[in-house]
């Protein structure tokens, strides 16, 4: 069992993407980490909720771009997103803010990182997980599907992005959705 | 005997009387003076002034790379009233050489972080910083310049003031004060009576300064406590309170407060108080960075904001001053040679561009509405609230040059119908949803009724890219879809039938729906939507962002509903950034007073519509751009730029509209007249032009987003929608279609084995000469 895990545990966090993602380094206790425990693979499904993926169940919303569509492996791959130099800044800056319980305070600093570089989906992924740590996971889902369209071809920071849907997801007790993002943070994942 | 008796019982009772009247005035003055004290006392104590929020632009924010020039960042920095000097030695100053700035920025407090003040080193080249360091050589990864004061919340005819601390204010200024209005200030108990009688005979004798009498303790009660009626009971009040305060507070304390009180000048329905504010609003900069003529120029104002004003009369207000720089010299506040060297200077009054207040007042407004969901309007009014906003003042100062440019190169038009129209503009960052200018009308500064806000208008075909956005969200749908250009007739649940025609009245027959939308032919828009379904395009407007659905009539598919350019921006918004639908916002955060961060909207993402079926659409949007009804916005536009957009015209030609975005700017453009009479323009003949003057004086970048992975980029042939190849015709278009779409091949010309990838769908644009449409509504 301790081997499985472990393997596990290192999937998902690569998936929250440790070496791009200097907001996180060293937080295995970020929400990205139990994530990774529910999407053991091979494990006994959590309290029933399936591995497929099948309409959403009534009362729960719609989802848009769930679907998987097969990736078509032929596509031109764009490397992976970096911060700029300013963005680099501000995102410390925005950790060190986070850390001291001051969101509102990081929010803003990661606001003007993103006035900066609107397109870079790490910025937009940040934003959601700081989010996340607000307790608005809609939110943090609508940041990290604006990720996945800034990273097409991307499958590093999609990756990411996945796994902070997953993350939200499973916050809002909808655990089949949360699987199924999970499941594809996990293959876009750099192995 | 008794005659005697009687007369001393008499005296005895006068006296009596007299005693008791006596005593009765006493105890009357006591209750008065302890009515007064209380009075007195509690507010001074209490020392609230009301203060209106304060409300900021965006902060300019400087790193290597950023696209800014030094001339630009010059003129930035002059706007925030730094000072041009040799050596940047203090806060507030700066140098400029070629590509080479010095500035010393100020301490700001931001609502999340308080920036110290700091030196600064900074190099350009072509057009962008390329170093930032501080004093001792250290990188400097980003840092914000202070944020341009744009306007307070004030309640009307109100007062407006920044209240200073006794450290921010320049020691001189007390002093100027002390020696110009009230030299017993240090020992009087808060009257002067010499000072009155002098003021008396002086004013006799006039020519000399003239002297008013009052101290500045009786100068702060009567604006601090009174009315400005003047009776001698007021007089007689105003002498007891400025006792009463001089008794119970410090001299420090006082001036402190006269400082923060007294009225300096007008602005609108704005009343200027204190020198914090009318330090900004005369110089544009903070009261510690005043130096001699200045603090010269506002002791002078001090006796008459409206007399001395030195905008409307600067001959009064310069004599005025150089009156109080000779004072100053003779009581040896200042040096002989300073004095002279101070009065040779002009009064340097900032421009009324400047002068920042009232001159963005579609703006402001709209920042007030959005407060108002989380704040009581007394929170605004008076709290002392510090408002971060989203304006950009480059940009709006260019945004309501390229309106008034087009509103009078129509006014020279000669046509009577396009006389004396009026525009509004909205400008946002699709990104990040926030709203960086607004134009509420031909006088900017004119703080009537929001045009832009509150002026709903027919939107005309700016409704057409939600029919076909509906169309494509059903997945049945793509660019090439055959679309009919037919006659519809509809009977209406009124009875009447709805007969809908093209702008010029012809019939073109079968054709591909990006040819439709492309140049905004009404009926195959109509054919569409009845296709898809009324109810699903009316909700597609409340996806995109409008509050409610749009009344559900087939009209409704030509933009009969009638919205803002606010609303429209919001729509929009929608579709520039890639179906995410982020609530417009003119607030990035709110401060307390204190510091504190307070509760304002937040920055928000949602996906309003299938991210595949906006790329499509968008992609439409831009070959309206390269061949349909946008084409005209070439000519100005810089060559390459990728942008999207769409024309609107209401019917008769009463509403010229454009929406359109770059990569980075959202702007939507309304022209009409206010009585909603004829302007004979189409969106391409107006707001068109506006929209292409503005995007191109503006830095921003193509509109190049992403193409989704289930997407594929094909080239279909204009005119019949056969898949084609790029090399046949002219006619050879790029669009975006699911990968895997069966298209039919255009047998005259078939697809060939190795298509170009066209990233660039503007680069890839054919000649354009065949397949350039007329301009259309």
């Amino acid at each position: 069992m301790s081997r499985p895990l472990a393997a596990v545990l290192f999937i998902a966090l690569a998936a929250s993407g440790c070496a791009l993602n200097p907001f996180h380094t060293g937080q295995p206790a970020s929400s990205s980490g139990h994530g990774g425990a529910h999407t053991q693979p091979g494990s006994a499904p959590v309290l029933g909720s399936p591995p497929v993926i099948g309409p959403p169940a009534p009362g729960e919303e719609p989802v848009i771009a769930a679907t998987p569509t097969p990736l078509p492996r032929d596509r031109p791959r764009a490397p992976a997103a970096t911060l700029g130099l300013a963005s680099k800044a501000l995102v410390a800056q925005a950790e060190t803010q986070r850390k001291k319980g001051d969101l509102p305070g990081a929010t803003a600093t990661l606001e003007r990182a993103l006035r900066i570089e609107p397109n870079n989906p790490l910025l937009w992924i940040e934003v959601g997980r700081l989010r996340m740590d607000q307790r608005n996971y809609a939110q943090a889902e609508g940041m990290g599907r604006k990720a996945l369209s800034m990273s097409v071809g991307d499958d590093r920071t999609q990756a990411q992005a996945w796994q902070l849907i997953a993350d939200s997801f499973r916050a809002r007790g909808k655990n089949t959705q949360a699987q199924e993002a999970a499941d594809r943070s996990r293959s876009l994942s750099p192995q | 005997m008794a005659a005697r008796k009687l007369r001393a019982r008499t005296r005895r009772q006068i006296q009596r009387g007299v005693a008791a009247l006596a005593v009765l005035l006493f105890l009357v003055a006591i209750v008065v003076v302890a009515v007064l004290d209380h009075r007195v006392t509690k507010q001074f104590e209490g020392r609230r002034w009301t203060l209106p929020a304060r409300v900021y632009a965006q902060p300019i924010e400087l790193y290597v790379g950023q696209a800014l020039s030094a001339k630009r960042a010059a003129e930035e920095i002059e706007r925030l009233g730094y000072l041009a000097q040799a050596r940047a030695d203090r806060p507030g100053t700066y140098w400029r050489r070629g590509d080479r700035i010095g500035v010393f920025l100020r301490a700001f407090r931001f609502s999340d972080e308080m920036q110290a003040a700091r030196a600064l080193d900074i190099r350009f080249e072509g057009g962008s910083i390329v170093s930032l360091h501080d004093a001792r050589g250290a990188d400097v990864p980003v840092i914000r310049l202070d944020p341009l004061l744009i306007g307070s919340i004030f309640p009307i005819h109100g007062e407006d003031r920044i209240v200073v601390s006794p450290a921010q204010v320049p020691p001189l200024l007390p002093e100027a004060l002390k020696a110009v209005e009230d030299r017993k200030f240090e020992t009087h108990h808060g009257v002067n009576p010499l000072a009155i009688l002098r003021a008396l005979f002086v004013n006799v004798r006039a020519g000399q300064v003239e002297q008013g009498g009052s101290t500045l303790t009786q100068q702060l009660v009567k604006s601090y406590f009174l009315d400005s009626r003047r009776t001698l009971g007021r007089k007689a009040e105003e002498a007891v309170m400025a006792v009463i305060l001089e008794s119970r507070f410090g001299k420090a304390d006082i001036m402190n407060a006269y400082i923060n009180e007294i009225y300096l000048g007008q602005d609108g329905q704005r009343a200027i108080h204190g020198f914090g504010l009318a330090s900004q609003f005369y110089f544009g900069k903070p009261l510690a960075e005043l130096d001699l003529p200045e603090i010269a120029l506002m002791v002078a104002i001090v006796r008459g904001p409206s007399y001395y004003d030195p905008r409307r009369h600067p001959d009064r207000a310069l004599a005025r001053r150089n009156l109080v720089l000779r004072v100053l010299a003779e009581r040896s506040v200042v040096s002989e040679a300073d004095a002279e060297r101070a009065a040779s200077r002009p009064l340097g009054v900032a421009k009324a561009g400047q002068k920042s207040a009232v001159f963005f007042p579609a703006f402001l407004d709209l920042v007030r509405r959005q407060l108002r969901t989380d704040y009581e309007e007394e929170d605004l009014t008076e709290a002392g609230l510090v408002v971060f906003s989203t304006l950009d003042p480059l940009l709006q100062e260019k945004a309501e040059d390229a309106l008034e440019s087009e509103l009078d190169r129509q006014d020279a038009s000669g046509r009577k119908v396009a006389h004396g129209l009026e525009g509004v503009m909205v400008v946002t960052t699709p990104q990040t949803g926030e709203v960086v200018a607004i134009v509420g009308g031909r006088h900017a500064s004119f703080d009537g009724f929001n045009r832009a806000l509150d002026a709903k208008r027919p939107i005309g075909s700016l409704a057409k890219p939600l029919v076909y956005l509906s169309a494509l969200e059903t997945g049945r749908y793509t660019p090439a879809t055959i679309v009919h250009d037919q006659p519809v007739t509809i009977k209406l649940p009124n009875g009447q039938t709805w007969k809908p025609a093209n702008y010029d009245r012809e019939i073109r027959g079968d054709m591909p729906a990006v040819r439709a939308l492309t140049q905004s032919l009404n009926l195959p828009t109509v054919n569409l939507g009845l296709e898809v379904g009324l109810p699903r395009v009316a909700r597609t407007f409340v996806q995109l962002g409008l509050a409610e659905e749009p009344a559900a009539y087939p009209s409704m598919l030509l933009g009969a509903t009638n919205l803002s350019p606010y609303e429209v921006a919001q729509m929009y918004n929608t579709l520039a950034n890639g179906g995410f639908r982020s609530a417009l916002r003119a607030v990035r955060t709110v401060m307390a007073e204190s510091g504190k961060q307070l509760k304002a909207p937040q920055l928000e993402v949602a996906e309003a519509a299938p991210a595949d079926a906006v790329y499509v659409l968008d992609r439409m949007l831009v070959e309206v751009m390269e061949r349909g009804t946008g084409r005209p916005a070439r000519r100005t536009l810089p060559p390459g730029l990728v942008v999207a957009g769409k024309t609107g015209t209401s019917n008769d030609y009463r509403d010229s509209w454009f929406a359109g975005f770059s990569g980075a700017h959202l702007i939507v453009v309304w022209m009409g007249h206010d009585d909603n009479s004829q302007t004979g323009l189409t969106g391409t003949t107006g707001a068109l032009v506006a929209w292409s003057r503005l995007m191109s004086s503006i830095t921003t970048s193509s509109f190049e987003p992403l193409m989704p992975e289930s997407l594929e980029n094909r080239w279909i042939d204009y005119y019949s929608g056969l898949e084609t190849s790029p090399s046949c015709d002219g006619a050879a278009v790029n669009l975006p279609f699911r990968v895997g779409t069966v298209l039919p091949a255009n047998e005259a010309c078939p697809p060939g084995i190795e298509d170009p990838v066209a990233v660039d769908p503007a680069a890839a644009l054919p000649g354009d000469a065949a397949a350039t449409a007329q301009p259309a509504p």
